[in-house]
């Protein structure tokens, strides 16, 4: 897989959490400042990726058309696929600091720290490898 | 390329000769024990340079265990295990140390032997992402970059015991 191909998967993960949090945030008013916190946070590095993609003159991926709302069913089931979001992205993001040399892989080391640390946020416990399967 | 914290974890061969204090000559080849158990191959010579981060990580590392473990005897009560947990699983995929390191005694204050680990683990956290820019093979890249985070996330949660 190239470093642009982990950044479109990256990408499809940002999407996906400028979708999920405001939907948690609407639905249980116990977590809409973490929620709307979090959405600002996802909306800059989404914006930075499409940035990053255009730059590289490549197509971003978009939004998918619809995504599981079963998951944010209960307030308890809305934390975990938040954590679980998270984890997802530190995931890509560790897979993308492999992938890349020098500037490329210090933002994705950096993307790295930033969900790892948010995963925090939604309940998660240290890890020592956070990233790693 | 997925590296298994599994795989990770079982390679306390993969710097058996820093645990053995021995010199930087005898760190050759250690690199790729490390990519091959993470199902990477690896170059056919190994770089002398992540030999020698390799070493200075493992120094690090074994430091700041010494000092969660020191903090975690001096004050129980903050119920530090699972950081000298994690920070244990750091030195295994580097290279656990032989010799306890000379660290100062923690402070008898909570709050200040609080503080002064949340610097060691941000300070730690900083370093190995700094590491990981430097480092040549992307399996060495990869953990570093992900005991950076680790850290970090433990620098967060010990700020929290204040």
């Amino acid at each position: 897989m190239t470093s642009t191909e982990t950044l479109q998967d990256w990408l499809a993960l940002e999407h996906e959490a400028v979708w999920l949090y405001p939907v948690i945030g609407a639905r249980y008013g116990a977590l809409a400042e973490r929620a709307r916190r979090s959405y600002d946070d996802h909306g800059t590095v989404r914006d930075g990726l499409l940035t990053r993609l255009h730059q590289l003159k490549v197509e971003p991926v978009p939004p998918a058309l619809s995504y599981d709302v079963g998951r944010v069913r209960t307030k308890g089931r809305a934390v975990a696929a938040a954590r679980q979001l998270e984890r997802d992205i530190a995931a890509v993001c560790l897979t993308l600091v492999g992938d890349s040399t020098d500037e490329l892989r210090t933002y994705a080391t950096r993307g790295l720290r930033r969900a790892a640390l948010a995963e925090l946020a939604w309940d998660g416990r240290p890890d020592a490898f956070p990233g790693l399967p | 390329m997925v590296i298994s914290r599994r795989a990770l974890l079982g390679t306390g061969a993969a710097t058996v000769a820093v645990a053995a204090g021995l010199g930087g000559a005898a760190l050759g080849h250690r690199l790729d024990d490390l990519a091959r158990s993470v199902g990477i191959e690896p170059h056919q010579e190994p770089d002398p340079a992540d030999d020698r981060l390799i070493a200075r990580v493992a120094t690090d590392q074994n430091t700041l265990l010494a000092q969660v473990e020191a903090a975690a005897v001096k004050h129980p009560k903050l119920g530090l295990g699972p950081f000298v947990a994690i920070s244990t699983a750091h030195a295994k995929a580097v290279g656990v140390s032989a010799v306890v390191p000379d660290i100062a005694p923690p402070p008898a204050n909570r709050a200040k032997a609080v503080d002064e680990l949340v610097a060691a683990y941000a300070a730690a956290s900083k370093q190995r992402a700094a590491d990981s820019v430097r480092a040549a093979s992307p399996a060495l890249v990869r953990v570093l970059a992900s005991m950076s985070a680790g850290l970090a996330q433990c620098a967060h949660e010990i700020g929290g015991l204040r």
